[in-house]
């Protein structure tokens, strides 16, 4: 124990002779680490916040497919599937897209029959539609559009307007879901979204139990064929592999930064000085042995790269949650126009830290050590007189 | 021990000092968003658990909702929806096509 003490104080001496050096090391394996961490972070929040929510969709959801296209379900059709064992409940829904021009974004209108008063501490302010043309709008949509609780929303519709009654916003925390939400009376989502009275957009079936899921999907194809049913239970697991291969991408895109970073730490550090290697030959020449040379050099590179990384963790964390990842959250959201502002939980996957931890500081230790065992192994006395 | 020992010590408490920060934000920000009733009912409202993450593809509204012909034919939320949307925007033109007059 006094032995290894005693070299990780001679460590810390030789990082502090060469104090310049290793703090532009430190920096800038800091830095790798904050733009992988910086990914990580962001990919793996985004798909907990994605899973955290899944287990309020329908248990099933029923499409019907005309040509190929998705096209509007006969509500009767619900009907049928309530005679079916293990369904609960069968709700037609009425939602889609409505491009609005102003400003060149797609809003997402819901109709829904949900106006209990429990449920409008949904919304930051104001109140769910509960009769007409009232709407109840996100809250990055309001503010695009000027809007407020008692203004009324102007939706151009075959040549003329349709106002509605803005008399609630969704916000705050749900931003990330609502930023370009308008949810509205079922009637009134049919005339903006121009679906037809008896028709429905899909339908959302609710099961006694998620195990009958295959069971039901399968009647559900006999008795509609066409019918393309989506299973919540199978969702969770494309949602998983879907941002595992994107956050992947991401993370690969910067292999190049950590390959140059390590070049660069193996070309100052392979380039053992003529101080450094004299001092490797003394070192020889009063006893130590190579296991000790290396022992010292590892002890170097361990606290110089564990204070990086826990500095580069630290500093993507910031970016990420505290900052709201300017820049990467910018260019991940693309082109859309209604863009909600980061506002996600961290997830941290202890498993992932490890493997970033693993990919930025054992390569940088191993670059740190061949040289000073190439070194360590030389006769100490030509290691004196600096020969190479 | 040496006062280079001591340094150290001091470095690498700073350093857990910066994780151990991280960790209990972290848990107090995951806290927050558990407690927060406003998100669960929105979704229980309208029962689409997509983010709002794209406004300007349909077909990135709602990973969900398999949508055959678009880019997420083959499955919900299915890989590779948007092969180049991070880096080639749609033309101008083509928006402006859809305003109605």
């Amino acid at each position: 124990m006094r032995r290894q003490l005693a070299l990780l104080d001679y460590a810390v001496g030789a990082l502090g002779r060469r104090a310049g050096k290793s703090a532009a090391l430190g920096a800038g394996l800091a830095f790798v680490v904050a733009l992988f961490g910086a990914a990580l972070l962001l990919t793996d929040a985004i798909r907990a916040e994605h899973e955290r929510l899944v287990e309020e969709m329908p248990d099933l959801t029923v499409q019907r497919l005309v040509a190929g296209r998705p096209a509007l379900i006969a509500e009767s059709f619900a009907d049928e599937l309530r005679g079916l064992p293990a369904v609960r409940a069968v709700e037609p829904r009425v939602w889609g897209y409505y491009f609005f021009a102003a400003l060149e974004a797609n809003v997402t209108i819901v109709g829904t029959e949900r106006a209990d008063p429990a449920l409008d501490a949904a919304l930051a302010h104001g109140r769910l539609p509960r009769e007409g043309a009232e709407v109840a709008i996100g809250e990055d949509l309001a503010d695009h559009l000027g809007l407020r609780v008692g203004d009324a929303m102007g939706i151009p519709l075959d040549g003329d307007i349709v106002f509605s009654p803005v008399v609630g916003t969704f916000g705050g925390g749900s931003a990330i879901r609502s930023a370009d939400l308008v949810v509205a009376r079922p009637a009134h989502a049919r005339r903006l979204l121009d679906v037809e009275e008896g028709w429905a957009t899909d339908l959302a079936v609710d099961l006694t139990t998620e195990d009958e899921a295959r069971v039901i999907t399968r009647r559900i194809t006999e008795r509609l064929p066409g019918a393309r049913v989506l299973e919540r239970r199978l969702l969770r697991r494309t949602y998983e592999l879907t941002f595992d291969a994107r956050g992947g991408l991401l993370a690969f895109l910067l292999v190049p930064a950590l390959a140059a970073f390590l070049l660069l730490a193996w070309e100052r550090l392979s380039g053992l000085g003529d101080a450094e290697r004299r001092e490797i030959g003394i070192l020889k020449a009063i006893g130590w042995a190579t296991a000790d040379v290396l022992a010292a050099r590892v002890y170097e590179s361990l606290v110089l790269s564990l204070t990086g990384a826990a500095v580069g963790i630290a500093l993507a964390y910031a970016y990420v949650f505290w900052l709201g990842a300017p820049g990467l959250w910018g260019a991940l959201l693309g082109w859309s126009n209604l863009r909600p502002a980061l506002d996600l939980a961290p997830a941290l996957d202890p498993l992932q830290a490890l493997s970033l931890l693993g990919a930025v500081v054992v390569p940088f230790v191993a670059v740190g050590v061949v040289p000073a065992w190439r070194a360590a192994t030389l006769d100490p006395d030509r290691a004196m007189r600096g020969a190479e | 021990m040496t006062g280079r020992l001591r340094a150290l010590a001091i470095v690498l408490g700073l350093a857990a000092l910066l994780i151990a920060t991280v960790l209990a934000d972290a848990a107090r920000r995951r806290a927050a968003r558990d407690a927060e009733a406003s998100h669960r009912l929105l979704v229980r409202v309208i029962r689409l658990p997509d983010l709002a993450l794209s406004s300007s593809s349909r077909w990135l509204r709602h990973p969900s909702q398999a949508e055959p012909g678009a880019a997420l034919a083959d499955l919900p939320a299915g890989l590779d929806v948007d092969p180049a949307g991070a880096l080639i925007g749609p033309p101008r033109a083509v928006l402006e096509a859809g305003r109605s007059r």
